[in-house]
């Protein structure tokens, strides 16, 4: 298993990236592990970019800043283009939407396309759910977290009202992320 | 998994809610503003299920008239802005030294002057702390520089604000307020927490502005019962206005003295690496996270660093550079800003080390390397 431990997610505000981002935290710290990290946002409420930078390691961190990312969940075409050349070699992966993102075919590394966004509206009828279907399957993808623990926050720092429409967002991404996987 | 995770993972803006509650803040009155609008949306949750109050104001001005008056009614009172709220609170800022009300205003610094960078660290606004309000008076500004930091640190301008009775400053960037860390907060039942002194004489002996032995007088509620006046013209001991000079110095001074004598108390320094340092960084607030870094970098390498983190700025803690002033080559002082505690660093040094800074005003932090870059070009 590849060590992942910085992760970038990013795209527009709106997307519920910060959203994505906080809970990839806690749903390290629920495993013991040591996390960190900040957001990066623009002024406007939605349609600026949006980014979440989740640092994760197994002992205390003293820079809450990504240095050289690892994995980039990427949620608009914006957010490829800014931060995908921060990723290079065998341990960095690119996780994105290709209904958003079209991705740089000469970039030698793992960039895998999840139909998030279509498989959101086509299940639920709710776009809202594709951060979740991202994060789930580039967490099945690369191990950085627990299915058990993404489930444990879910229940815990989602609004109730959609904490069932998060679970099954979860299970569908995780699925796709293990079937790749395989 | 463990079931009982003692870890949290808690945003900067989070600890400073927390911390107030533990401090036993029960009074904010606000308005909110980028990057500081966490504090004001968790304590409107949990104030009042605490029995306490939350009032979202019209503006700031209002917002730190409001938390005036509450804390003149007997209440901990806080409230949170960022830098163009901060502005609009310098007159009353004032208003609460020369009156000696109690308040902690905290201040997540955001780019500025103006509406300026909403969602981009600064830290433009220390000599704005220290002097934004007109007259002579003494201030206390704490900085913290880790998640935890924010939590102990709040809980501390609580209790230096009511032990001598003055305003203190809680100055937060944009980095600490909106970073995430895991943390691991002690029960509320662990944390000492200081009150105002209150007055123990019949109502009709009270002479309000008196001052007691550690120079800080007896503070009545109002509603207790005991009558006094409170204005922001320079007042005699009994709180209305004078012109007598001796009575106004006696005023003056008195503000100065109290905090004098706390001065160590309200100092907050620590040191890392310095014991065979010969470059020092200067740090504080966000800074620490990339100075931290690049020492670890540097002393691997073998470049005798260390670091000396200010958590109190204002009044500024000199002797920790005194300290270690003999046996310092160089002083590296990096800061989201053009150089405002660089200064007070060089008026300290007072010729004796290599002064040097790195500054940056366009939203984002100084690296790591680019401390490393500097800090070699001045050791070589």
């Amino acid at each position: 298993m590849l060590m992942f431990k910085q992760v970038r997610l990013s795209g527009f505000g709106g997307q519920g990236v910060i959203l994505a981002g906080t809970l990839l935290g806690h749903a390290a710290i629920a495993e013991g592990k040591w996390v960190a990290g900040s957001n990066a946002y623009g002024a406007q409420a939605r349609g600026g970019n949006a980014t979440a930078e989740v640092i994760i390691s197994n002992q205390k961190i003293s820079f809450p800043h990504i240095i050289t990312a690892d994995l980039l969940i990427a949620f608009s075409q914006s957010a490829y283009n800014r931060y995908q050349a921060d990723l290079e070699g065998e341990q960095t992966m690119v996780v994105y939407d290709p209904l958003l993102v079209e991705v740089d075919q000469q970039k030698k590394i793992r960039q895998i396309g999840i139909q998030a966004t279509e498989l959101a509206l086509e299940h639920y009828d709710n776009k809202q759910a594709a951060n979740i279907i991202l994060l789930a399957a580039a967490a099945a993808l690369t191990g950085i977290v627990g299915r058990e623990a993404l489930e444990k926050v879910i229940h815990e720092k989602v609004d109730k009202r959609f904490v069932e429409l998060n679970l099954k967002a979860l299970s569908l991404g995780w699925g796709l992320g293990e079937k790749l996987t395989a | 998994m463990s079931k009982a995770n003692p870890y949290r993972l808690m945003q900067g803006n989070e600890a400073v809610a927390e911390g107030a509650l533990a401090a036993g803040v029960r009074f904010f009155g606000g308005y909110p503003i980028t990057p500081s609008t966490e504090i004001a949306e968790i304590l409107s949750v949990r104030l009042p299920e605490l029995g306490g109050k939350f009032i979202q104001m019209e503006d700031e001005i209002g917002s730190i008239a409001a938390i005036i008056g509450a804390s003149l009614g007997g209440a901990k009172a806080l409230t949170a802005t960022s830098g163009p709220g901060f502005s609009l609170m310098q007159e009353n800022l004032g208003y609460a030294c020369l009156t000696e009300t109690p308040i902690v205003i905290v201040n997540v610094m955001r780019g500025g002057p103006s509406t300026g960078l909403p969602t981009s660290p600064s830290q433009g606004d220390v000599m704005q702390a220290r002097w934004g309000t007109h007259g002579d008076h003494p201030i206390i500004v704490l900085s913290p520089s880790t998640v935890e930091e924010a939590f102990f640190y709040t809980v501390k301008a609580v209790n230096f604000s009511e032990k001598y009775r003055n305003p203190v400053i809680l100055l937060l960037d944009e980095v600490i307020g909106h970073m995430r860390a895991r943390v691991e907060l002690p029960p509320w039942s662990m944390i000492e927490t200081v009150n105002r002194i209150k007055p123990n004489m019949p109502p009709e002996w009270y002479v309000p502005y008196e001052r007691s032995s550690m120079g800080v007088s007896p503070m009545a509620s109002f509603g207790d019962g005991y009558r006094y006046h409170v204005t922001g013209l320079v007042h005699d001991i009994k709180g209305f206005p004078t012109g007598k000079p001796r009575e106004a110095q006696e005023n003056i001074f008195g503000l100065f003295k109290k905090i004098e004598r706390g001065f160590k108390e309200v100092c907050l320094v620590d040191y890392l690496e310095m014991e065979d340092a010969e470059h020092a960084i200067v740090a504080y607030g966000c800074m620490v996270l990339s100075a931290r870094s690049a020492m670890e970098q540097l002393r691997a390498d073998g470049v005798k660093v260390g670091m000396i983190k200010l958590g109190t700025l204002w009044p500024f803690p000199r002797f920790a550079l005194e300290h270690f002033l003999p046996q310092l080559k160089t002083i590296l002082v990096p800061e989201l800003n053009m150089g405002q505690i660089y200064r007070e660093v060089v008026r300290v040094n007072s010729g004796q080390a290599v002064v040097e800074k790195i500054n940056k005003i366009n939203g984002e932090m100084i690296s790591p390397d680019e401390i490393i870059k500097s800090m070699r070009g001045l050791t070589r």
